[in-house]
């Protein structure tokens, strides 16, 4: 099996404490102060109010699968997958130490970093041994 | 805006009176032996040359000119000879949409909409880091660290959940590529025209699972260009005119790079209001619709429209594709031309030439009895977007 190669993430002015608190093992996301919602990805400025006043809060890593695939073409295949996280957001992301054709829509699943060639911090996802997790996103209107 | 105040003002406006384009199977067959026939100004100038004659009219009456996306404006005029009066660089559904509201203004009288792209011989990327669009489209940039580097990957994500939700299983998602491929095999025009089974769809390999090969659109060099002017002039002319009777657009780009109105909504929002906007512009309804055609990069986009156009209810295109049908042999026939599935890939482009062909009525063997209106759809590119033909 091929190892896999990370195409590098490329830090902005917006994102370069991200990809920093990730390099120290935090996982943070963007929340607005002045309306109180969370948003991913991290923006400096909140995309339901517009203000400019977001701050930065490390998340607590749990997380659901909203929806997922496995790249069977890619070498070695790999789960893509949409994780709501608890604080709100839903982020694109990986599903690793898997079995891929194990997993569920609903499944509860918590952070685990994976590190590129060049020593960036991606944050993904391995499931929770628990089961029984309520899918935020099932009790959407 | 609630319903009484959308504005009906360009319904039976203006219309197409002329399209044309390149030879898709013959520079398909080239391209794939390693030739360019054309760079993209060439497939648009071709395809402006055919729609001419096909309006039977002479160059010099175009005062107005939309070039579409990979094409620059300026360029494109030149290449083409044209000193517009009027212009705009849009998409095949934004540009209709512009050319309606020039016309209906009075800033030009006749408009030449032209596209071409070379995107197979030039190997053009549509995901991945170097995505084509750059920060137009941020999310494949952005999230490509993570592999997320192709539109095949969001589509899969969205049918999964949309399975999941509803019930549609991947037999139902086949009975798309199934029934174009049947249009596509009776339309000469058209890249691939060999039948394909329910059994073959399922036979073939997963690119991002669940979505199969025969889920995924062509990619091929080509050119196609419409010819619009007001309904009244068009009439006028040397074919029976096909008439816009309603536009709608509503956008959706303010979560567009964490991808979450495809994903979350299937572009639901957008295509409700668009549905209110089109079908009140026009003054009819999905029950008076002859056929439709919808922009399919992916088969996915199929069912996603039926839903949110009101053709079924949500959660119910499984049960309309088992009980109605989408082919020309049973139901209300969808993409009668093959789409970008199986006729070729000229990003919404051609599906309006073969909307003006249905109700021009020259389909031949593909042709859609009595066709009255065509609905056109679109939902990609942080946009949904339908317009409506008829006489």
């Amino acid at each position: 099996m091929n190892e896999r190669v990370f195409i590098e993430p490329q830090p902005s002015a917006e994102t370069e404490a991200f990809w920093h608190a990730a390099g120290e093992g935090r996982f943070l996301v963007k929340r607005c102060t002045a309306c109180g919602k969370a948003h991913w990805y991290p923006r400096s400025h909140c995309p339901f109010c517009a203000s400019a006043d977001t701050v930065w809060e490390e998340a607590s890593g749990e997380g659901v699968i909203y929806s997922y695939s496995v790249m069977r073409r890619a070498k070695p295949p790999y789960v893509m997958a949409y994780v709501t996280l608890a604080e709100g957001p839903t982020m694109m992301t990986n599903i690793v130490d898997c079995d891929p054709d194990g997993l569920s829509i609903g499944d509860a699943v918590t952070l685990r970093f994976v590190t590129t060639a060049e020593g960036a911090a991606l944050p993904m996802f391995a499931p929770k041994a628990a089961a029984g997790v309520v899918d935020p996103a099932e009790e959407r209107p | 805006m609630s319903k009484s105040q959308l504005s009906k003002a360009l319904s039976g406006v203006a219309a197409i009176a002329g399209v044309g384009h390149s030879d898709w199977i013959a520079d398909y067959a080239a391209v794939r032996g390693g030739a360019k026939p054309h760079d993209s100004f060439g497939y648009g100038a071709i395809a402006l040359k055919r729609a001419l004659e096909d309006a039977g009219i002479d160059k010099s009456e175009i005062d107005g000119l939309v070039s579409g996306p990979p094409t620059a404006h300026e360029r494109m005029c030149e290449v083409l000879g044209i000193d517009p009066s009027w212009g705009a660089q849009a998409d095949a559904m934004m540009g209709i949409q512009a050319a309606a509201m020039a016309i209906h203004a009075g800033m030009c009288e006749v408009v030449a909409l032209v596209y071409g792209n070379d995107q197979r011989s030039a190997a053009v990327n549509y995901g991945g880091s170097n995505a084509a669009g750059g920060n137009a489209f941020l999310s494949y940039i952005y999230h490509a660290p993570w592999g997320f580097t192709s539109q095949g990957a969001l589509y899969a994500i969205m049918l999964r959940r949309f399975m999941h939700d509803t019930g549609f299983t991947e037999a139902d998602m086949g009975q798309v590529a199934v029934a174009q491929r049947l249009h596509a095999s009776l339309n000469p025009h058209a890249i691939m025209q060999k039948r394909v089974t329910i059994e073959d769809y399922l036979a073939t390999n997963y690119v991002t699972e669940p979505l199969h090969l025969l889920d995924y659109c062509l990619i091929n060099d080509g050119g196609v260009a419409f010819i619009m002017m007001s309904a009244e002039r068009a009439r006028r002319g040397k074919r029976k005119p096909a008439v816009i009777h309603g536009i709608g657009r509503h956008d959706l780009s303010r979560e567009a790079t964490s991808l979450a109105p495809r994903l979350t909504n299937f572009y639901r929002p957008a295509q409700a209001k668009v549905a209110e906007q089109v079908f009140n512009m026009a003054g009819v309804g999905p029950k008076d619709m002859s056929c439709l055609q919808i922009y399919d990069s992916f088969s996915v986009h199929i069912p996603l429209a039926l839903e949110g156009y009101g053709y079924c209810g949500y959660g119910e295109a499984a049960k309309f594709l088992r009980e109605t049908g989408i082919s020309l042999e049973r139901g209300l026939p969808v993409n009668t031309s093959g789409g970008h599935l199986s006729e070729s890939y000229m990003q919404g482009w051609n599906h309006q030439v073969e909307a003006v062909r249905q109700i021009r009525g020259e389909c031949g063997d593909r042709q859609v009895p009595d066709c009255r209106y065509v609905h056109y759809s679109s939902d990609v590119a942080g946009k949904a977007l339908s317009i409506i033909y008829g006489h």
